[in-house]
């Protein structure tokens, strides 16, 4: 089974993150990259991604004729994407471990971040909505 | 440059989307599949996937022993992510092209369901730091 662990956060949290010391927030990038070659080595690694600053995200829908219409207006307490892992393991409390470990990243002064994981199944096929 | 196209949605959201006739949902997905293929010809594709249904969402937080504490308690207004498509594409605005492209896949009674789709450049964790 397939699932994201999805790191969430509103734009105050990314502003407070960009203010971490250089060397907290060394500390936090070398220990995502050590987790992720951990995965890897535990064989449940599948993909993991980062996303770029709130502030540079758009909404789009179209125009009637199909033309991009692009938006960057979001409510303040609008939660943004900040980064995911996928694993594959046999559990979901396999899953809920893994983000528990993300969740204890280190933050400023090295203390736990303590930030919470969104954990979600990821889909083999749109028919296990069971539509 | 690649970007992530993230499709969300409240849980109400997502009741209206399973309550859709089979034809309307297949209409939809049919559309989507296209995009995929048209995506793949071109090269842009990356990767998409499906996450399951909001009402099975936890969020995990570490106890200091390391064990997982799990709550499913989400305010009401949570946009849950649904799915998502990764491109690889020449610019930003080719990103809003194909995010447009999904916004107009039809809903109920072919009419596009003009869902919002948030575009997000991916950056690698080297080039953050």
């Amino acid at each position: 089974m397939k699932y994201i662990l999805m790191m969430n956060g509103t734009k105050a949290h990314f502003s407070e993150y960009a203010k971490w010391s250089k060397k907290d927030m060394e500390a936090n990038v070398a220990f995502m990259r050590a987790f992720s070659k951990q995965l890897k080595d535990e064989g449940v690694y599948v993909a993991t991604e980062g996303l770029g600053w709130p502030d540079q995200a758009k909404l789009v829908r179209a125009d009637k004729d199909g033309t991009p219409i692009t938006d960057g207006v979001f409510p303040e307490s609008k939660e943004f994407l900040a980064g995911y892992w996928i694993v594959d393991v046999e559990s979901p409390e396999q899953a809920y471990k893994i983000a528990a470990r993300a969740s204890a990243a280190p933050g400023p002064g090295g203390a736990s971040s303590n930030v919470p994981i969104e954990v979600r199944q990821v889909l083999g096929s749109h028919s296990d909505l069971g539509l | 440059m690649k970007y992530i196209l993230l499709m969300s949605g409240t849980k109400a959201g997502v009741d209206t989307y399973v309550a859709w006739s089979k034809k309307d949902i297949d209409a939809h997905m049919t559309v989507l599949k296209c995009l995929n293929k048209e995506l793949t010809e071109s090269g842009e594709f990356v990767g998409t996937e499906g996450l399951a249904r909001p009402d099975q969402a936890i969020v995990v937080r570490g106890q200091k022993a390391g064990m997982p504490i799990t709550d499913g308690i989400f305010p009401e207004a949570k946009e849950f992510l649904l799915g998502y498509w990764i491109v690889d594409v020449k610019t930003r605005e080719r990103a809003y092209e194909i995010a447009s492209r999904i916004s107009i896949a039809p809903g109920p009674g072919g009419v596009p369901t003009n869902m919002p789709i948030e575009v997000r450049q991916i950056v690698s964790l080297s080039a953050k730091s």
